[in-house]
């Protein structure tokens, strides 16, 4: 009986949200968290990886949205869109770790300073800044947000507006075009 | 970035949604697309001079029946899948339509060999089958995508597939407007065939199709 209410009330909350209720949008993601974590930890190996996928999870809740029929109740329609991105999730991370290598100690290539100084010279810093200034705007963007204020690759798409996809190609193409203009 | 955090970031984007239309709306605006498409190229290509005898022929028009069947139940099932919660059996709508489809060319081939024995059941290439139905199918077949892109890509291999089952059969049952081909053997092999092969381009196709929107940065 409860669960019925908290189900239609939950309904009410979506429907408003639709209609641009932020404050019913607000609550309504506050309201489904807590569910999505019991479904994310559940699946998952630790409390970090729950938190990505709880995020996940309410970053496609909310890009798929417009696919909610308000005639229908709302918490068939979003377990179906959990499970969905929790079971993506678990693959993602399935195919990383296959081509992870745990090591306690990273490998040396000699003891000898010497041989690493062309590794870790600090090189040009304004040369590198130039470098940067040279880049196309999301690129730009990129580099600053992932590599200069180190931020992770989801806070650096929701400040930018970018999405994840976009900010690791730009990242790529950023740092192949900064390895060229910094080799010559 | 926090959970609650961006649970405010996303509040902060609350606007009206323009909702997604049921899928028979959806089947019914890809129809209005697709079919004149469909029919301006039949014009293009000229009608065939049999037509009218064909219209009168019952297996001419059962065997359009099916492969029109096919198409319309095929973008349905393509609509649904876009939809979460949505009942499983609608993917598999259009099995039916499409084993009678192919039941009908397979009874028309047996009949022939019964009538003619082996020599009756005339095969050879027919190349021309499969640039036919892809240039039928391109307008529905862009058509589709476009609206699939707006559901959610709960299943891309899935929907895509469907979607291309749909565009394809469409394709076919235009083909045969203009393309006097109708022994059953060439039918079920060219025609039937290169649908299949173009359903199966398009699944293994689906996930850089159909991507989430917020991962595919769209």
């Amino acid at each position: 009986m409860q669960a019925e209410g908290t189900g239609e009330r939950l309904t009410e909350l979506m429907r408003a949200a639709l209609d641009g209720d932020a404050a019913a949008y607000a609550r309504l993601l506050k309201e489904v968290t807590p569910i999505i974590r019991r479904l994310a930890k559940s699946r998952s190996t630790g409390s970090a990886d729950a938190e990505d996928m709880v995020q996940d999870v309410l970053l496609s809740l909310h890009a798929v949205r417009r696919t909610y029929d308000p005639a229908r109740p709302l918490m068939p329609w979003l377990m179906v869109i959990a499970r969905h991105r929790v079971a993506d999730f678990q693959r993602r991370q399935v195919r990383q770790k296959r081509n992870e290598v745990a090591v306690d100690v990273l490998p040396e290539t000699s003891s000898e300073d010497r041989t690493n100084i062309s590794n870790s010279a600090p090189g040009d810093p304004e040369e590198l800044l130039r470098a940067i200034a040279g880049l196309p705007p999301g690129q730009r963007q990129a580099v600053e947000l992932l590599k200069l204020r180190e931020m992770s690759l989801k806070e650096a798409s929701a400040a930018s507006g970018m999405s994840v996809a976009a900010l690791k190609v730009a990242m790529h193409r950023a740092m192949k075009f900064l390895r060229t203009v910094l080799s010559h | 970035m926090q959970t609650d955090d961006l649970i405010v970031s996303l509040a902060g984007d609350a606007r009206p949604v323009r909702r997604l239309a049921a899928p028979w709306m959806r089947l019914l605006s890809w129809l209005v697309v697709a079919v004149p498409w469909m029919v301006a190229v039949v014009l293009i290509m000229s009608p065939r001079q049999d037509l009218g005898d064909k219209l009168n022929d019952p297996r001419w028009v059962l065997e359009q029946a099916a492969a029109l069947a096919t198409a319309l139940t095929a973008a349905m099932a393509a609509f649904c899948s876009g939809v979460p919660g949505r009942p499983r059996w609608e993917h598999v709508l259009p099995l039916p339509p499409f084993a009678l489809w192919v039941g009908l060319l397979g009874v028309g081939c047996v009949q022939t060999w019964l009538q003619a024995g082996p020599e009756g059941l005339d095969f050879r290439p027919d190349w021309i089958c499969f640039p036919g139905i892809v240039f039928v199918g391109i307008g529905p077949g862009v058509a589709m995508v476009a609206m699939l892109r707006r559901g959610a890509p709960l299943a891309p291999v899935l929907s895509t597939a469907l979607g291309a089952l749909a565009a394809a059969a469409l394709a076919d049952f235009g083909l045969r407007f203009f393309h006097a081909q109708d022994a059953s053997l060439m039918v079920l092999v060219w025609q039937v065939g290169t649908v299949v092969l173009l359903t199966m381009l398009a699944a293994m196709a689906g996930p850089y199709v159909v991507r989430w929107r917020h991962v595919a940065g769209r």
